[in-house]
Formats: C-alpha cells, structure tokens, sequence
C-alpha cells in the first residue's frame, strides 16, 4: 500500500534538487551577469513558449544560442572563469537550486504507484507509429496498453527490433523517456496505471495539491 | 607540400589510422570524441601525439556545427570525415569549402558526391556509359502503388527467367553500408516490407525514396577501389576485393584482395575477365563523371560471371587496407610493403597529383581482412555489449591490426564497448604470398587472439571469431 504521508515527509526534508547547467555543444560562452544567489525562472506561458531567464550564451559558428533555465531556482555557483572562452560540450557553467513543484512532486509519488515498464536493455527507444500518432493526438493518456502490445522500436548500435509490452492492462499515466535519446537497462519507459485503481491515483494527486506548499 | 591541420571528424580506428596518416606525411591533425567514446584508442592517441590544442570534446560526431566550429578552435585547414557520419554527405562537404573561411574537404568535390551518393542516380549514370547494372527502378519510388506493381513485375520476369523462388530486394534509396535493406521472396508480404523500409529511410534519412529491384542469387559482392585526383582528369584503381562473407543483416565480415584467385581456384566462368571488366569500367566512369579522390565502385558477380553495378561508395572505406597490402607503386620506397590508401587520399585531398599512372601499380599476394566484432553469429549477428577484459594478438610481419580498445593486459582497467555505435572492435589485414599462404596465417592470427569479456549480464562476451575461422577455408569460392 502507498504510504503517501511518508513519501511527502521523505521528500519535505530535502525538498530541492541541484541542476548542473552544462554546454550542449562547443562554443564560446558568454555569460549574462547573473551572480550566486539570484533567482532565475523556468519557461512559462500556457505552451511553456517563453523560454526561462536566460544563463549564458554560447557562440558557434556564428549562431548564438541562448541557454536558458528550464526550472525556476537560485544560481547556487558560475564558472566565471570560463568566460569569453572556447569550450567543449558537457563543460559545466553553473549550479541552480531547484525547488519541487507540485507536479514534480507527484510525478515521483506516481513513479512509486504505477506500473513501471522499464528497458530491458541500453538503447534508443521510440514508439511504434501508431501509438506516437495516438499520443501527439490525444496525450499519453487516451492510449490504452495491455500485454503482448508491439509498442516500442528498440534501436541499439544501428540495429532496430520490436519490443512489446508486459504488465497490466491500463492506460499510459506517465511517459519517462525521449524518443532517440540512451536509455539505460532498468530505467522506467512508461508508467501504466490499471483503471481499477485510477481514482487511487487521482487521490494521491489530490493531496499533494493539498499538502505540498511550492517554494520559490 | 605545404603543412596542412586535418581535423580529423570521425572515431575509433578510422581516426587513428587517420592521425597516423597525418603524422608521416607531416601534417597536424585535431581530434574530436563524445562522451561514450572517453576510452577509446582514438583519444589515448591524439592525447599521447597531439599534446593540448589538439582533442576536443563534443556533443555528436553528426553535428556539422560542431565539426566546423571545432575546426576553426584548431586553426584546422582540411576536414577528413573517415567513413560513415559526414564522408558521403554532400551538404557537408559544400558547407565545408564554400563558407567564409573555406576548408579543404579530403574526399571527392561535393558535386560528385551528391551525383553519385544516390544508388539510383548512380544507375543511371552507369547505364548512360555503358556500365552493366542491375534490372529494376532507376528513380526513387514514394507512391506505395507503383512499389507494388514494380515488385509484381519483377516476379514476374524471374517466373520467366524459370526462377522458381523469385525474390525482390526493397532498399532505402538514400541508404548504405547494409543498412534499410531487405528481402520480399513473394508480393504478399512486399507491402509490409515496403512500408519498414520507407519508415526506416524517413526515420534516418530523411527521405522516403526507395529502390526496388531483383534480387540475384548465390552472387559474389565484389569491389574497385579507384583513386582519382583533383580535376578528375587521372584515375587508376588499386585492383579488386571480394566482400562475400556478410552477417545476415548485409555487414561484411571478410574482405579478400584480389576479389577472386583464377590462379588457384576452378570458376565457371572467365574470373579474370570478370576483375578485368569490372576494373575498366570503374576506371571509364570515375574518369567520365571526373572523380576526384579516393572511392569505390561496387559490383556483384552472378553465378554466370555477369558483373552488375551496384553502387560507388564516394569515401575511404573500412576495407581499405586489404587492398592496400597486396598494392605496390614502382619507384615509390613507401609502398614497398603497401600501400597506405589513407594517405593517398590525404595527398590527393590536398591537391597533390597522382605521381603514378596505372602501368606503374603492381598487385602482389592476397591480402585477407577480418572484422572482429562484439556480436553473436549463433543469433542472427545480435550486437553484445560489455567491456572487453583482455585483447591482444602477436606480432607478425605480415598482419596489420586497426582497432580502437586499448591495449589491455588482465588487470588493467576494462573498455567498455560503447552502445552508439556498431560493435566492430579490430580490423585484422594479413597479406600472402598466395591463397593458402594468406589463410593459414588468417588462421594462425585468429587462433592466437586473446579476446575477453563479459557482457552486460555478467556472461562471457560473444564475438565472430569462430565464424571468421569457420569461413576462412572458403573464401574466394564460388
């Protein structure tokens, strides 16, 4: 049974998680002013299409890209001395502390009480055509599962097979993976929740927004 | 020669064998690696001969902003993009010396490229000088509708051909090296293979056009390897390899030079006329359509001797050096022993004439190589992941290995074989005097190979050793 007054306590003492700002690709950088202890915003609007406080810039081949915050937080340190420099890709800019929302909040709760189908395997994972079709539609949620289903391209050192899901019948709650990014073996791919026990799930969702108090 | 900066845009043993290339004709070279490629012999080598300045990490071997911008952190003035990634992708060789500040792209202009990177405009190139090709579509098919009626008259001929198991090969138009290609042995089933493989080429190559044409039986995959200089005025070839021996999924496993032995084997048809024609008519199109670097033109070899082309590869490829081993250049002292075709492009990249017409190229011995890879031959070819443990071979004169795991003694800390990539871990090239000589020196370095690991389940690696030997006595066979 889940114990959601313990999960919230757990996740209470520690209600933050600290994001590391890296290069996604080479460039120079040029950072944009902030300092340690500001506070940066996370992408808003109701389509999330203005982008977050923006962090520093990086320079290649004439284009300028703008790394911008993807959470709301506080910088907690800058790498100031990389400056005006040429850097490679995964060099570290900053660190920004990230409060728990609520949605986050219950997506780690959801990720304890759904059903969890996971790679069997390091790999690429994608949808099948059909089923992508039906998520872009209508959300992950109007798409029923049930065993034996083929739902998933494994794409693994350039070969591609079929992957078909096990576990209860139920629709897709949650899906935890981008399509054609690594995988790790173990790693959740979606989470099912039976509808038998979808009002159990809007329960945990209700007192979460009742209990969780968001932090700036 | 001017002292050039090659950024080197490729990884493993390609990259090192590129470096390497770059270090005897007294070129500088940067490097670059991702992530999953931290261990690789690639980065041990630029670090151990580049010094700082000269490795950088990147995001994805497929960016071209991060080629470029990497190039220009290291002064670079020529870009070789190895095989696979950026070697037969022409916007990228356009990009490459038409922007501000121009490199030199080490392959062919980007113009052949682009003609010639087309299975399908290849064909009709080919047919338009008089080079035999394979009967099916010569343009790319996207109406679904006429996939199927193409695929029915295919059948249909082979009925006629008294064929009895007719079968069609459904190929992803922009596709290569084996990959997006499959077999339909009835039009029942030719929808949904044709559908896969539209998919598959929309997915990967941005571009749905498919081939479809008649798949020939029991054929030998036989290869040109052509070099051509700037101008595209002077081509000779480097004689022929035989790439018959194929996991199931198309990957070539063995290489052989020359692509067949009329020396010391019975064929039933005219072998040397076969190597004969296939080489005259690599050369007449290289010339014609005024190829300008390295490349390779590949047939297949019907059971009857008809040679059909099948495509020209506009890039190095991995099996280079077995025609490399058993080439020699008169009065060139550094192709006593072989030739190094990596740096033949390099020179001929860079501008520099051929120094050396046809009559002056001699083809000596057999030269045999083995891709050594991470996969279960027992499970259709399955990729094994894990860390390799301990890898080593003995030294001999006559074997060259290529391989991008470090050297690795028990103890030492393990490779890990990265998943983004295909699973290759060595190239192999031993050279005889003769068939027999090269196969049991084939066989005496795969038996003396050291090779082990565990894969992700803790079980002992699989690899294709065993399939390489099982397939050794039988090479050239046909």
């Amino acid at each position: 049974m889940l114990n959601v007054k313990e999960m919230l306590d757990e996740l209470n003492a520690s209600p933050y998680e600290e994001i590391e700002i890296r290069t996604p690709h080479t460039g120079v950088v040029d950072f944009v002013g902030l300092a340690p202890g500001d506070r940066v915003a996370g992408p808003s609007g109701k389509w999330l299409e203005r982008p977050g406080t923006l962090l520093a810039n990086l320079t290649r081949e004439k284009n300028k890209k703008s790394i911008c915050a993807t959470q709301k937080g506080q910088v907690m340190d800058i790498q100031t001395a990389l400056e005006g420099r040429f850097v490679e890709a995964g060099e570290r800019l900053m660190t920004i502390r990230h409060f728990l929302s609520k949605e986050e909040v219950i997506g780690r709760i959801l990720k304890k009480a759904l059903h969890l189908f996971c790679a069997p395997e390091r790999a690429k994972y994608y949808f099948v055509p059909e089923i992508d079709a039906k998520i872009k539609a209508g959300g992950e949620q109007s798409v029923k599962v049930r065993e034996g289903l083929d739902m998933f391209i494994v794409s693994r050192m350039k070969r591609e097979t079929a992957l078909s899901y096990t576990g209860p019948q139920g629709i897709i709650y949650a899906v935890y993976f981008q399509q054609g990014d690594n995988v790790d073996g173990g790693q959740p791919l979606i989470g099912v929740c039976p509808e038998n026990q979808l009002t159990l799930i809007q329960d945990v969702v209700n007192r979460v927004h009742g209990e969780w108090e968001e932090r700036d | 020669m001017s002292r050039h900066t090659l950024l080197i845009a490729n990884r493993g043993e390609i990259a090192m064998r590129i470096l390497r290339a770059c270090i005897a004709l007294g070129h500088d070279f940067a490097c670059v690696y991702t992530s999953a490629d931290e261990q690789s012999g690639h980065v041990r080598l630029a670090r151990d001969l580049g010094g700082p300045g000269r490795l950088f990490r990147i995001s994805s071997y497929q960016d071209p902003s991060e080629m470029l911008a990497v190039a220009d952190a290291a002064n670079a003035t020529a870009v070789h993009p190895g095989y696979g990634f950026f070697a037969e992708d022409y916007r990228f060789a356009r990009r490459v010396v038409e922007r501000k500040r121009p490199l030199i792209f080490i392959g062919p202009s980007w113009a052949v490229v682009r003609d010639l990177g087309d299975k399908i405009n290849t064909k009709r190139i080919a047919r338009a000088h008089l080079v035999p090709t394979i009967p099916g579509s010569d343009r790319p098919i996207y109406d679904e509708m006429e996939a199927v009626e193409l695929a029915q008259t295919i059948f249909a001929f082979q009925h006629d051909q008294g064929i009895d198991e007719g079968c069609v090969l459904v190929k992803a138009s922009a596709g290569g090296g084996g990959m997006g290609i499959e077999e339909v042995y009835d039009a029942d089933t030719f929808r949904s293979v044709y559908r896969r493989i539209r998919n598959y080429a929309k997915r990967n190559l941005s571009d749905e056009g498919v081939l479809i044409e008649q798949r020939i039986f029991d054929f030998n995959h036989l290869e040109v390897q052509v070099l051509a200089e700037r101008g595209g005025k002077n081509a000779v070839h480097l004689g022929t390899r035989n790439c018959s021996v194929q996991s199931l999924g198309r990957q070539k496993r063995i290489e052989v030079a020359p692509g067949f032995d009329p020396a010391s084997l019975d064929y039933a048809f005219d072998a040397a006329g076969v190597l004969s024609a296939i080489t005259r008519h690599s050369v007449h199109m290289a010339l014609a359509v005024g190829y300008d670097n390295v490349g390779t033109w590949e047939w297949i070899v019907t059971p009857r001797g008809e040679p059909f082309l099948m495509e020209v590869n506009t890039r190095i490829q991995v099996e280079n050096g077995v025609s490399g081993i058993t080439a020699r250049i008169r009065g060139r002292a550094d192709c006593e022993q072989g030739v190094d075709v990596i740096a033949e492009q390099i020179r001929l990249g860079l501008g520099e004439p051929l120094g050396y017409a046809q009559q002056d190229i001699s083809l000596a011995g057999v030269g045999i190589e083995y891709r050594i890879l991470a996969e279960d031959p027992a499970d259709r070819f399955t990729p094994c992941l894990g860390r390799i443990e301990a890898f080593g071979w003995k030294p001999e004169p006559w074997l060259q290995v290529f391989t991008q795991v470090p050297p690795l003694e028990h103890g030492q800390e393990p490779y890990e074989i990265p998943m983004d990539f295909d699973p290759n871990l060595a190239l192999g090239i031993v050279w005889g005097e003769n068939l027999d000589q090269a196969r049991s020196r084939g066989v005496e370095f795969l038996n003396g190979l050291t090779l082990e690991g565990t894969d992700t389940r803790g079980e002992p690696l699989r690899t294709n050793v065993a399939f390489l030997l099982s397939r050794t006595q039988t090479i050239l066979h046909f």
